[in-house]
């Protein structure tokens, strides 16, 4: 935090910063940060080596190695039907990328995607938040209905959505209404991924305004009360109060959106399989078809850390843009 | 500003009272939710009237009341998949990833967040990184290692012999003991507590466990909350690692159950819809459950402002 | 395990073994609280992955529904099993879903005694030589036998050899709806025999509002995957064949696959279309909303088991089935051949105990049975003396229709063809590409795939 400019890798860290008071940050943050930054190996730093270190555990065996297995896989050509095992075949699978149209258009695919709906469910999502924030009678229950699109089982609540959009479903019904024609939602090229991205909008709104409320909680209120006392507005408070408060969990709330969101498959999976013309085939999707549906675990695997190391490089610069103005 | 400095400082100790923005315009922003909601809530709601509708009429129409409503359905739902030991494992599994989530990756999300040691950034993006990975790719080294554990389910000391994990709940528990985004989560969510509360805690002389346990923890009731929902929901609404993971009835979990309903190109709609607002249920009890924790020090202050 | 010792995993597994000792410690605790748990179930489902052991048997079955299951748990197992003292264990898996399933217990060595997929799977399980070969066994059936299951068992071959046992078979035919029939002028009880016939009558039988098309006079399946079929339905009715006989060239490409396309394509396109809505997954949509159902179509392809909900959904109508049909000239061809069914593991500790359980489910009156629980078309030509089949018309006539069935080929690579094939068809159907284009450009990716393989 004391380091004027940021590292790819610090920007998430430089959450840490937190809670910055209405007016200027400088002040505080050399007194809150102080302690972080003793002696390196000091009592704190062996408790907090000892306190990650289950969790750490944990995660390198049962999660770093299958990563780093498929890293490996990447460099061969591997079924696991084969009786024989992986054959090296070294960067031939991420030359063959290159030049591969499918896989070309399944990441601009997926860009627009992550690009149409991350802005959309995380300004929705803090509306939501905000309004349910209050404390009233009956919040709980409107808190736990937006939250169910979240829980509901994706596939039956798909063969509602696939059924809204068919030809006789109830957005045709409802255009109709109001005398517009009927549209093919999910069997145009123009409009399926627009489609899709509406169903995981609607699925993803519940969780994103959960961590944001969650987020709201930990603003001291005696912040807004200084604020009020300074002489801020609704808006200033926001600015100035909410906004800045809410960035740690924004940050993670973007990160993972974007994390989740490049590896879109199911959504694409149950409503449209890819089509059509290719128009909602996701990187996710081609990665799964290879591997599952060709046996092609290599290729599978050379798409995946391509798509693994965009989506390190787009989450690094979006959290970036969101601590942008703490900088 | 260094009127706001002080209000920092002097509120350090009272942060347990989390606050919200004052509410204005309460009438027009609870009829903007009530329509929110009410959207929000229509695919559900067709998913709730076809557990009523009988097979052959499962959308014939735009209708959101069944002409010839039924219950047969739940009786279908429940006996044919044996849904009441679906949801028992799946309770199990749940339960079980809740409780590890919630103390271990809690644990090292505020380690890193509040005691820092050398390395600790890298290593904290390394696990987390992993989350980046689609599960196509590591799907079946997991399932190797599943069935490699030693010393369960017949193995010897180097995993050979037996089945390890496999077909067991412990096995469908295993991806989701400690979930890398819940780590990331609790780090967020400490960067924002004090950290004078600690150093007072110190000082006096408190270990580390105990700063954690009665200094920190108490402050993190909406975090345990969502890390709670979050890992419940996560396991709960898994298909590909349980399916790939079980073999026997005994074991098989909630989403596994409703598959029952999903054959290709023979699915039945009114069963499956039903199975579904059950396997709902459970986890929105949770939910409602532990969303009021996010009120908790609220209405105090709140019902004035 | 012997076999599996030297598969797969070599790069990972030395490394992976090593922090899983380092990891036991970490476990314990994670691990011990869940098993104990869980203690009941950690005894009872490790059958499967023990290896046969004293006669036991594991099998995977290809499907979910619950009359099937019903049929398999309380009848076909416990007679199994008293009639040869093995234990059955039986886990079911819609065949959609078991490629995951597969895939990974063959990586590991867990995979069952017996399995089901589709036939399309066959050919890259017998590539890796995971599967055993059945011809010997086949050979020993009776002849009477073998003629009687002389429809189903090609489609469970590779280059001739037996390796798939279905369970049923599968097929597509014409369903239409007789009043639309009656109301157009046309005559139900004489229904087209050529595409060319069917055609026309689908122009007389399309409604239009405006240039809209409110009921399609003929719908065939035209979304991802289907209309591969779909195609290869027409190129067999033209006389075009898929690949060659030795499964390393595309032959679809001709004349005939040209044609074929150019007819598929005529249904939505120009001002005398008959289709509306291309790429909209029909097949699978609920009965109530079939459009022989809603009235939206007058003829629709379709698969038996959705012809009989269309009719309990539509009792009043009267709706009935085509046989099916060629171009003019041509042989009558449908869409069909053996559906999903079983194989035996390659590495299977009782092969023998195997065999007479798949024989035991092919049995004439165990296989009807299972045929009618699950709705589906028997695979023994017998079958339709037996009450299933006198007591559904839908039955009757795929059973007759079943001598002209006509599938994909069991070649490795087979999927990587069709998806190839699918998205050219694509092209073509949506006026991207002419026919002959996409059919060209298909024919050299499948040419690929093929040749890379065999």
């Amino acid at each position: 935090m004391t380091s004027p400019t940021l590292a790819p890798a610090d920007a998430l860290a430089a959450s840490a910063g937190a809670t910055p008071p209405p007016a200027g940050d400088d002040a505080t943050q050399p007194t809150a940060s102080a302690p972080r930054r003793r002696r390196r190996w000091s009592r704190t730093a062996i408790f907090g080596l000892v306190f990650v270190l289950p969790a750490a555990l944990y995660i390198v065996i049962f999660q770093l190695v299958p990563v780093l297995y498929g890293l490996v896989l990447s460099f061969t050509t591997y079924s696991p039907l084969s009786r024989s095992g992986p054959e090296f075949t070294g960067v031939d699978n991420y030359a063959e990328l290159l030049g591969d149209a499918d896989f070309g258009n399944a990441l601009l695919v997926t860009g627009r995607y992550v690009l149409q709906v991350l802005p959309i469910t995380v300004v929705l999502a803090l509306a939501l938040a905000l309004l349910v924030n209050r404390p009233f009678k009956g919040v709980g229950l409107f808190r736990s209905a937006l939250y169910v699109p979240h829980i509901v089982s994706l596939t039956a609540v798909s063969m509602v959505w696939l059924w809204m959009y068919s030809q006789t479903g109830l957005f045709n019904e409802v255009l109709g209404f109001f005398g517009a024609a009927p549209q093919n939602w999910l069997l145009d090229s123009d409009s399926a991924l627009n489609a899709v991205s509406a169903m995981r909008i609607w699925k993803a709104l519940g969780s994103n305004m959960v961590l944001l409320l969650a987020g709201l909680q930990s603003i001291p209120r005696d912040l807004y009360e200084a604020a009020r006392v300074d002489g801020a507005g609704r808006w200033a408070s926001f600015r100035y109060v909410t906004l800045p408060g809410l960035r740690p969990m924004l940050v993670y709330v973007v990160a993972m959106d974007i994390i989740y969101l490049a590896q879109g498959f199911a959504e694409i999976y149950v409503l449209t399989q890819g089509g059509p013309l290719g128009s909602t085939t996701t990187v996710n999707y081609l990665i799964y078809t290879e591997a599952f549906q060709y046996n092609q675990m290599g290729s599978a695997s050379a798409m995946a850390f391509v798509l693994f190391a965009l989506i390190i490089g787009f989450s690094v610069l979006a959290v970036r843009g969101v601590m942008g103005r703490q900088k | 500003m260094t009127a706001s400095v002080d209000t920092r400082r002097a509120s350090a100790l009272r942060r347990m009272r989390r606050g919200h923005a004052p509410g204005e315009g309460r009438v027009g922003s609870i009829v903007v939710l009530v329509i929110v909601t009410v959207l929000v809530m229509v695919p559900f709601a067709w998913v709730v009237s076809l557990s009523f509708t009988p097979q052959s009429e499962a959308f014939g129409s735009v209708s959101l009341f069944p002409a010839h409503p039924t219950l047969e359905n739940y009786a279908t739902a429940f006996f044919d998949a044996d849904l009441a030991r679906a949801l028992l494992n799946s309770a199990v599994v749940g339960v079980v990833t809740v409780a590890t989530n919630c103390i271990l990756a809690v644990l090292a999300g505020y380690a890193f967040a509040m005691l820092p040691f050398p390395g600790n950034k890298a290593l904290f993006y390394t696990l987390i990184s992993t989350a980046a990975i689609p599960i196509s790719v590591t799907l079946i080294p997991l399932f190797l290692m599943a069935r490699g554990i030693p010393l369960v389910g017949g193995n010897d000391i180097l995993g050979q012999g037996g089945s390890g994990l496999l077909d067991t709940l412990a096995g469908v528990i295993l991806p989701y003991i400690v979930m890398p985004m819940n780590i990331f989560l609790a780090r967020q969510f400490f960067t924002s507590a004090p950290l004078e509360l600690g150093e007072a805690a110190r000082m006096d002389g408190a270990g580390e466990l105990r700063i954690f346990f009665s200094v920190y923890l108490p402050l993190a009731k909406p975090l345990i909350a969502v890390v709670a929902i979050f890992s419940f929901t996560g396991v709960w609404d898994d298909f590909l690692w349980p399916l790939v993971v079980t073999s026997s009835q005994e074991v098989q979990t909630v989403q596994l159950a409703l598959a029952r309903f999903l054959g290709s190109g023979n699915v039945q709609y009114g069963p499956l819809m039903a199975g579904t607002v059950i396997a709902t249920v459970p986890v929105l009890i949770v939910f409602l459950f532990n969303q009021r924790s996010f009120i908790s020090g609220l209405s105090d202050g709140g019902v004035k402002g | 395990m012997d076999v599996h010792s030297t598969h797969a995993c070599t790069p990972r597994t030395p490394r992976g073994r090593r922090h899983a000792r380092r990891a036991t410690a970490l476990l314990a605790l994670g691990a011990a609280t869940a098993l104990a748990i869980s203690g009941c179930a950690a005894g009872g489902g490790s059958g499967d992955s023990d290896d046969g052991g004293d006669k036991t048997l594991s099998v995977w079955l290809p499907g979910t529904n619950q009359a099937e299951i019903d049929l398999v748990t309380d009848t076909i197992v416990p007679a199994f099993e008293e009639e040869t003292g093995a234990e059955v264990e039986v886990t079911y898996v819609d065949w959609g879903d078991i490629s995951t399933k597969l895939n990974s217990a063959f990586a590991a060595g867990t995979a069952p005694d017996i399995f089901g997929h589709g036939p399309a799977a066959t050919a890259d399980f017998v590539a890796n030589d995971r599967i055993l070969d059945l011809d010997d066994r086949v050979a020993e059936l009776s002849q009477a036998d073998r003629d009687d299951l002389a429809t189903a068992l090609p489609g469970g071959q590779v280059d001739g050899v037996q390796y798939l046992m279905p369970l049923s078979l599968q097929g597509y035919l014409v369903m239409y709806d007789a009043d639309a029939f009656t109301a157009a002028g046309l005559d139900p009880d004489s229904p087209p025999t050529t595409w060319e016939e069917l055609k026309d009558a689908a122009e007389t039988l399309t409604e239009r509002n405006g240039s809209t098309i409110t009921r399609s006079g003929f719908l065939a399946p035209s979304q991802a995957i289907a209309r591969q079929q779909t195609f290869a339905t027409f190129l067999f009715g033209e006389g075009g064949t898929l690949v060659n006989e030795a499964g390393t060239e595309a032959e679809f490409a001709s004349a005939e696959g040209a044609d074929a396309l150019d007819f598929f394509t005529s249904l939505y396109t120009g001002d005398d279309a008959v289709s509306a809505n291309l790429g909209e997954d029909y097949l699978n949509a609920p009965a109530a909303q079939q459009p022989l159902v809603q009235q939206t179509a007058a003829m629709t392809i379709q698969a038996p088991s959705m012809m009989q909900q269309i009719v309990d959904a539509a009792p009043d109508r009267d709706l009935r089935v085509m046989p099916p049909l060629s171009f003019e000239g041509g042989d009558p061809a449908a869409f069909g051949g053996a559906g999903p069914g079983l194989m035996i593991n390659a590495d299977s500790k009782d092969p023998d105990l195997a065999w007479s359980f798949i024989e035991y489910m092919l049995s004439p009156e165990v296989s009807t049975e299972y045929t009618q629980g699950t709705g589906t078309i028997p695979v023994r030509a017998s079958a339709a003396e037996s009450d299933y089949a006198k007591n559904s018309p839908i039955i009757t006539a795929f059973l007759a229709a079943s001598p002209d069935f006509q599938t994909n080929p069991n070649v490795v690579g087979w999927v990587q063809v069709r998806d190839a094939l699918d998205k050219q068809l694509e092209r073509a159907l949506n006026g991207v590409a002419t026919s002959q284009e996409a059919l060209d450009e298909a024919a050299a990716e499948a040419d690929k795939i093929l040749g890379a393989n065999g």
